[in-house]
């Protein structure tokens, strides 16, 4: 063996070493359960917006705290949802069929995440009050959800698998950017009709992935435990 | 390249099997998994899955817990603080080997190393 391939041999050693390091990350959306968390999330937001929208002006919950109480109670439920729904996949279907898995928490890993959410938080926030200036809210959240998709597309490069979930990315931003064009009273009036769009794509995608995974695993026999 | 030897020859050979190493990887980036997990993600048989597995735990670097989830049973696996030490060292000592791969010229055609690396190979 000369020294290329060793060179060669040690490069291949670190990408494997770095492939199964990432598999338990991978391994936690095998079922489509974080596809459809989002999905129920999104929902949750539409369908609390649309209540909102569809509430009289004079009524107690549009205003003060029990709007807020009314938000509230909507997001306990929409978290509630996701947890259990998830849970319950993982227990009844996922773990059975190919194996339980506790992921790791690292503390520096927790703050990257929030450190990323808050500024694309303050982004976010900031793009709001810039178009609420220039009277252009429709493209302000046009642009809003795209950077959501945007954040679905990157966990897809970085998935790896089902490249048909590409399809998925293309119709939202397509649909979005229809919405922005063609339909710019929709997204001008509220929030719930491109959330309640982004919800269905990922509730889809996330459905179709734990179809496609019921059809590939079979639970073992017993005794492989 | 002598370098580039020293430093794999010095690499843990109970973590350098390539059957454990993927074990090792596998458990590094989890809390805790169970059997099956491993069996899905490794491919190997049952048998080898758990003479590797036993390996590392007389190594100390896996703990092995018999459980159950409702009624069926279930084998928890986990590193220990050694085994993830080890780990690390492991993972430090192939980037050594990695970086000199790299930094050092092309020996002579003549250089033969296959003999050498034979030589850390543990058996399976």
């Amino acid at each position: 063996m000369t020294k290329t391939s060793l060179s060669r041999k040690l490069d291949g050693m670190k990408d494997n070493l770095q492939n199964y390091m990432g598999r338990a990350k991978r391994y936690n959306n095998i079922d489509g359960t974080g596809e459809m968390g989002m999905g129920i999330m999104f929902l949750g937001f539409a369908l609390l917006n649309c209540l909102q929208t569809a509430l009289p002006a004079n009524s107690m919950w549009s205003h003060g705290v029990a709007s807020m109480l009314l938000l509230f109670a909507g997001i306990l439920l929409t978290l509630g949802l996701i947890h259990w729904s998830t849970k319950a996949i993982k227990e009844h279907i996922t773990w059975p069929r190919t194996g339980y898995v506790a992921l790791r928490r690292s503390g520096k890993a927790s703050w990257t995440v929030f450190a990323l959410a808050a500024c694309g938080g303050a982004v976010a926030a900031s793009l709001m009050v810039l178009a609420a200036r220039h009277n252009a809210m429709n493209v302000a959240e046009a642009v809003y959800l795209a950077m959501l998709v945007g954040i679905y597309a990157i966990f897809i490069y970085l998935s790896g698998e089902h490249p048909w979930k590409w399809l998925v990315v293309i119709a939202m931003v397509l649909g979005l950017l229809a919405m922005t064009l063609l339909v710019p009273s929709i997204l001008m009036a509220s929030w719930w009709f491109p959330m309640l769009f982004l919800s269905l794509g990922w509730l889809g995608s996330g459905g179709a992935t734990l179809y496609l995974y019921i059809r590939h695993t079979q639970p073992p026999a017993p005794e492989a435990q | 390249m002598n370098e580039q030897l020293r430093v794999i020859s010095e690499l843990d050979r109970v973590i350098h099997e390539p059957g454990r190493l993927m074990i090792i990887a596998l458990l590094a980036a989890v809390k805790e998994c169970d059997f099956l997990y491993l069996l899905h993600e490794t491919e190997m048989n049952k048998g080898n899955l758990s003479s590797h597995l036993a390996r590392l735990e007389e190594a100390g670097y896996v703990e092995i817990e018999k459980t159950y989830r409702g009624k069926v049973p279930q084998t928890l696996l986990r590193l220990t603080g050694s085994g993830r030490a080890a780990f690390e060292e492991y993972r430090k000592g192939l980037k050594a080997a990695f970086l000199s791969a790299h930094d050092t010229d092309a020996p002579p055609a003549d250089i033969k190393i296959e003999e050498s690396l034979a030589c850390i190979k543990s058996p399976t």
